[in-house]
């Protein structure tokens, strides 16, 4: 039995690299620091589920072959491809990453990862506008006022609060456990009070004062000025807007709205409504006030921001606002990024081509306008006549039709689990898992780079991402090599 | 010259053909025409090979092409990209990127047009019978280069986002528009005879949205400004009709102006108590 310490967890864009995982025999037989995700990832990712052998579709059935047999069919494919796409990229490691746009590059393919269902508006709108942002680290020791917006790290992300916001305990900034505590008190005595009332004067008419007041929480009581605030924006009470001390429940599909409202009143503008999205202007004043009144504030946005109706603009919106409020304090703003390394997809893709997703080589050179290059796109308009994926399952989260024509289509699945995906393609490689069968780097939401260990021996005959993808570069470029001399 | 091109097949990868421009037309043999590059998917064709090419009126000086497309080229992307002069009529739907950055000359199309149709655009006319799609004249991914002059015209609806980032130039639809109509937009005017979806005109600093049809809600961060009688579209065209105009966006210092028709939007007569 032996204890490794500082490991990386390979699941949430958080990649918290202070776990510690006893391994017995090969597996790993205890996990400590992680949360309930990081311990099912170590503790159940070598399920039934797991594919252990290459196999070809031959007469519609999967058959069992030689990893060379397979890599050369795999080869095959996305060498005769006239507009291959290669999907997926988030959950393996940069090195691995870094191959795979380089065989792009080579069959003249469009390489996209996860980020084109995820944050992709976030990056279209950083580009136009640019984002103030910084380390967590930075967020952890400094920052005074923490807003999520459109996301609930206490189940996507549950370490984000402890490890680098309101319950992290940094050097210049103290958690606010205590004041979750007082004010969990306060609230169960507060709706003591309020069922109090409601049972004496049930039949009473509730005067329009108490509609504000629904808006607002129990103030916790300040236990110090070194004490953090948290503001959540979310359509529904969330695990994470119960611990927060400014809840804002907006309308669905309004958050562009109220984010330009903010903006208003940051520069001291009046608005001409009482509310905005489902909000009175008056809360909202008192939320402005909260933020033009900290010393460092950090804006974490999710889904709920990036996927409701206005996508890229809403987070145009919330960039704008926090580069207004740099005119009054210090702001950040920063995505909440899903998968592990989604970030480390977007890195290795800026530096070797440019751009950070949706890339087309078709023309053999990198262009990018998703809409036009990214993949859901290009599927649903049905242009593609190949396809590789790696580590994502598409086939179960794409929309009907652009898995659908997937599916029409040659395609390739590299992965360690049979998943959905990989039950329908043509030809299957299983793979190591990156950060725990196989070592790399991939980078956290704030774009620290960190290393991944590998823990755990994969099984017999399996290989990493990044060694398969070489070798099926390795055999398109024989294929191409083999077709300019026939031409010649 | 008029060119006649027949797509010789039904086509299924992209393509990119900026050779279909009356530019690189002019003054071309038949020959020549045929070897004219571009690509299909990830493969180098030519014109030849995909199209079927007949050319009539030679006689008629090189000078003035009309190129005819008759069939559907909603995969051919870049359609008159750059043109200058000329003429290119479509019957069918066209591809991506339909005149992106023209400078003259005219495109008709009977048909719709795919995103991004008179993508900063310059100068000339196009004229789309159909709908078009989203991203109507604004930039690419990542540009602030919107439209600087020139016309468009759509007799159907238009997708989210059309005229972003404008600085000159007529859109006219006769349509719905989407979201986000005039976003960002700086000068030149966008006038919706249909409904129009939430967000028009939000962060314009100058320039005008008209909306003769219903608006899906008045922006937060617009100013009321009061009831006008009249919404000018250029120097010879102008609406008649009862307007509720809205100056903004706030939050850029913005003085552009979004013109609301009062009778098909009873839902912002709240707004009159302001006056
Ligand atoms: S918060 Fe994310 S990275 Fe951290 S332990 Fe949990 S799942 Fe792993």
């Amino acid at each position: 039995m032996s204890v490794v310490t500082a490991v990386t967890c390979p699941v949430c864009g958080c990649l918290c690299d202070d776990i510690e995982l006893t391994i017995h025999d090969n597996k790993v037989v205890k996990v400590k620091n992680g949360c309930a995700m990081c311990e099912a990832k170590f503790m159940g990712y070598s399920s039934e589920h797991r594919l252990l052998k290459p196999m070809i579709r031959k007469n519609g059935e999967l058959v069992k072959v030689s990893i060379t047999e397979a890599v050369k069919k795999a080869a095959n494919i996305l060498a005769e491809a006239n507009y291959p796409v290669l999907y997926g990229w988030s959950n393996t490691s940069c090195e691995a990453i870094s191959v795979g746009i380089e065989l792009a590059e080579e069959v003249g393919g469009v390489i996209d990862n996860t980020s084109v269902v995820c944050h992709g508006p976030s990056l279209l709108s950083i580009q136009e506008v640019g984002i103030p942002s910084c380390t967590l680290g930075q967020v952890r020791h400094r920052a005074d006022l923490i807003i999520y917006w459109g996301s609930n790290p206490w189940s996507s992300h549950p370490r984000h609060i402890e490890r680098y916001t309101a319950f992290s305990h940094g050097r210049f900034k103290k958690s606010a456990w205590k004041n979750y505590v007082t004010k969990i008190k306060a609230l169960v005595g507060r709706k003591k009070v309020q069922s109090a009332i409601k049972r004496l004067f049930v039949k009473e008419k509730i005067p329009s004062a108490v509609a504000l007041s629904n808006f607002r929480h129990t103030p916790y009581l300040q236990t110090g000025k070194n004490s953090r605030k948290l503001i959540v924006v979310d359509v529904r009470r969330t695990k994470s807007a119960e611990i927060a001390d400014y809840f804002v429940q907006i309308e669905p599909n309004k958050d562009y709205e109220l984010l330009q409202a903010l903006r208003a009143l940051v520069r001291d503008q009046e608005l001409e409504v009482d509310n905005v999205a489902g909000v009175p202007v008056e809360y909202l004043e008192e939320i402005v006030d909260a933020m033009v009144s900290c010393d460092f504030g950090a804006l974490f946005f999710g889904l709920g921001l990036t996927m409701s109706g206005g996508k890229m603009r809403n987070i145009d919106a919330a960039l704008s606002l926090v580069r207004d409020l740099n005119m009054r304090t210090k702001f950040v703003i920063m995505p909440m990024r899903g998968h592990f390394n989604v970030a480390g997809a977007n890195t290795v893709f800026t530096w070797q081509t440019g751009y950070p997703y949706a890339v087309d080589f078709s023309l053999g050179y990198p262009r990018y306008n998703p809409g036009e290059t990214s993949v859901v796109d290009i599927l649903l308009r049905k242009e593609s006549d190949a396809a590789l994926i790696v580590a994502s399952d598409p086939i179960s989260n794409f929309p009907r039709k652009a898995a659908e024509h997937l599916t029409e289509n040659p395609l390739i699945a590299i992965d360690p689990h049979m998943n959905v995906t990989a039950q329908v393609a043509d030809v299957v490689i299983p793979s190591a898992f990156a950060g725990i069968e196989a070592a790399g780097t991939a980078y956290r939401m704030d774009h620290v780079p960190i290393p991944l260990k590998k823990v755990v021996e994969p099984p017999k005959g399996v290989l990493p991402d990044e060694t398969i993808l070489q070798r099926i570069l390795a055999e398109v470029k024989k294929l191409k090599q083999a077709n300019v001399r026939e031409e010649a | 010259m008029i060119v006649n091109l027949y797509p010789l097949k039904t086509f299924k990868l992209p393509i990119i053909a900026e050779c279909i421009n009356p530019d690189m037309l002019k003054g071309k043999t038949l020959d020549d025409m045929r070897r004219l590059e571009l690509w299909e998917g990830n493969k180098r064709r030519t014109l030849g090979e995909l199209f079927k090419i007949e050319i009539s009126n030679p006689a008629s000086s090189s000078e003035n092409v009309t190129i005819i497309v008759n069939g559907d080229v909603s995969r051919v992307k870049r359609i008159g990209a750059g043109m200058k002069s000329g003429e290119i009529i479509i019957k069918g739907n066209a591809g991506m990127h339909l005149g992106a950055e023209m400078h003259g000359g005219k495109i008709t199309v009977y048909g719709n047009a795919l995103s991004w149709a008179g993508s900063m655009m310059k100068g000339g006319a196009i004229e789309i019978h159909g709908d078009a799609g989203d991203y109507l004249g604004a930039p690419y991914r990542g540009s602030k280069e919107g439209m600087r002059g020139g016309k468009i015209v759509v007799s159907g609806n238009v997708g989210n986002e059309a005229g972003a980032y404008m600085h000159k130039g007529v859109i006219k639809i006769y349509g719905n528009a989407g979201q986000f109509t005039g976003f960002r937009m700086r000068g030149g005017t966008i006038y919706v005879q249909g409904s129009c979806g939430g967000r028009a005109g939000t962060c314009m600093v100058d320039g005008a949205v008209i909306v003769v049809g219903a608006l899906e809600s008045a922006p937060p961060t617009f100013t009321f400004e009061g009831v006008k009688n009249k919404a000018r579209i250029d120097e010879n065209e102008a609406v008649e009709a009862s307007f509720y105009l809205f100056v903004g966006d706030l939050t850029e210092n913005g003085v552009g102006k979004l013109y609301v028709a009062r009778d098909r939007n009873p839902h912002l007569s709240n707004y009159e108590k302001l006056l």
